[in-house]
């Protein structure tokens, strides 16, 4: 400690200034976000050597697999590469006929939207809340409020960056919602966390809502943060109790929030994305809008 | 004279700078419940040892160090651990004293307090439930203790810390 203060200040003293001083943090907090930025972005470097020992044991366990497990693994890679890629062959046409009826009837056709890979930091988080930390961050052109997905549907979304990590809020929390629709009847509902891992709850359901146990979820883009179409999740229960006056209506998300390790970072909208990645992203919609006019 | 010149105070922070590694390092999810507080452990140890120099305010920078890594509501922490030195710095001639087996279990005594207060607040600003998992890092940090202790002495008098 420097002697700022001279010795002999008492310590009631020095509490009360802690006290207030943690007060005004406490109410300020979502002020100080540039603060906090600028100071995580110097902790950061204490994060990635906490994130040491999980890589170690991770590049230990690749590096000590057998043959036989790695033969196993290709076969299978393979087998869902030959699959998917039968898939992705249907849905290109999908798309092309997709883009032309959307181009007949002059509705804005959908674009590609710019991804990159992150991978989920091993470090611990605020205990009261569902929170991962990534390796990527504002140096790769993250913000706050981007929206986060897996291999299976939405995991969450941005909430705080530093220099070179990013804080992820995960679908579970109890401060998240996300807007979805029923994929089967377009129903539009909201969906917000629990605290559970495994259950998200559908808030002010009415009981004549059509809606039924293993219906999909997926984001309807209506709050402008999600990419529509992603999906959320999957309902588990519909329990209407006369009781109540809404139905209480349970859903499992598909993303399993409890082991996620790579995640994609979605840049969904051109007048959201960073200077960097607009240029090219930019270039093609306005080519596809010529195209969708030209058809018109 | 001599005793009031600080010595080896980079000693201290790097001490502080590794609990506060401990306290982000990745654990097995069966542990996680169970992490000791280190970086409060730590501060205790040193708000004891030298109470003129290190106390309440070093307590509330750490604390707010603490909620910007993991990301929590800021100033809880901060509030939480200087109310725990406090208490340490009025008492910390009888807690030397103590033999061992008391000092660790007051200490334990600190941490449950840390807890409740971090609860509590949370509560206030915040979401969280109660849970009596809450105290299990107590009954790790009651473990943790004297090891902390022994080896923060020994890093004292080697460096001649004062």
């Amino acid at each position: 400690m420097k002697p700022i203060f001279a010795r002999g200040i008492s310590n009631q003293f020095r509490l009360t200034l802690a006290i207030i001083l943690s007060v005004i943090l406490l109410v300020a907090n979502d002020r100080l976000e540039p603060v906090r930025q600028s100071i995580s972005s110097l902790l950061s470097p204490l994060q990635y050597v906490a994130n040491i020992p999980g890589a170690v044991l991770d590049w230990s366990a690749e590096s000590f697999a057998t043959r036989d497990m790695l033969k196993k693994q290709n076969k299978e890679l393979l087998r869902q590469q030959l699959l998917m890629s039968e898939r992705l062959q249907r849905f290109e046409h999908l798309r092309q006929e997709n883009d032309r009826l959307r181009g007949l009837l002059g509705s804005p056709v959908h674009m590609d939207a710019k991804k990159v890979v992150a991978e989920v930091m091993e470090v611990a988080s605020d205990p009261y809340r569902h929170y991962v930390v990534l390796n990527h961050g504002a140096r790769s052109g993250v913000f706050v409020g981007q929206p986060v997905v897996d291999a299976h549907g939405v995991v969450g979304q941005v909430v705080e960056i530093s220099e070179l990590t990013s804080r992820v809020l995960l679908l579970s929390d109890v401060t998240h919602a996300i807007p979805v629709r029923i994929t089967r009847n377009d129903v539009r509902l909201i969906a917000q966390g629990t605290g559970e891992l495994d259950e998200l709850e559908l808030r002010h359901v009415a009981k004549s809502t059509d809606i039924r146990v293993g219906d999909l979820l997926v984001s309807s883009g209506l709050g402008k943060r999600f990419p529509e179409g992603y999906p959320v999740a999957r309902i588990m229960s519909v329990d209407k109790d006369d009781g109540q006056s809404y139905a209480k209506v349970t859903a499992q998300p598909l993303a399993a929030l409890d082991r996620i390790r790579y995640l994609l970072l979605i840049w969904p909208d051109e007048n959201e994305l960073p200077t960097e990645a607009k240029a090219p992203i930019e270039a093609e919609s306005t080519e596809v809008q010529k195209a969708a006019e030209a058809n018109q | 004279m001599s005793m009031h010149i600080p010595h080896g105070r980079w000693v201290v922070w790097l001490s502080f700078l590794v609990a506060m590694l401990f306290q982000i390092m990745p654990l097995p999810s069966l542990v996680e419940g169970w992490r000791p507080d280190w970086l409060l452990l730590v501060m205790i140890y040193w708000a004891m040892a030298l109470p003129h120099r290190y106390n309440i305010l070093s307590a509330w920078v750490l604390g707010v160090l603490l909620d910007i890594l993991l990301g929590a509501h800021l100033g809880i922490r901060a509030l939480a651990m200087s109310l725990v030195i406090y208490v340490v710095v009025l008492h910390f001639q009888r807690l030397r004293n103590f033999p061992m087996w008391q000092q660790a279990l007051m200490i334990a005594s600190l941490v449950c307090l840390y807890h409740l207060v971090i609860f509590w607040i949370q509560f206030v600003v915040d979401v969280g439930s109660f849970d009596v998992s809450l105290f299990l890092p107590a009954i790790s940090s009651l473990i943790i203790w004297p090891w902390v202790f022994w080896m923060l002495r020994r890093v004292r008098r080697i460096y001649k810390v004062r």
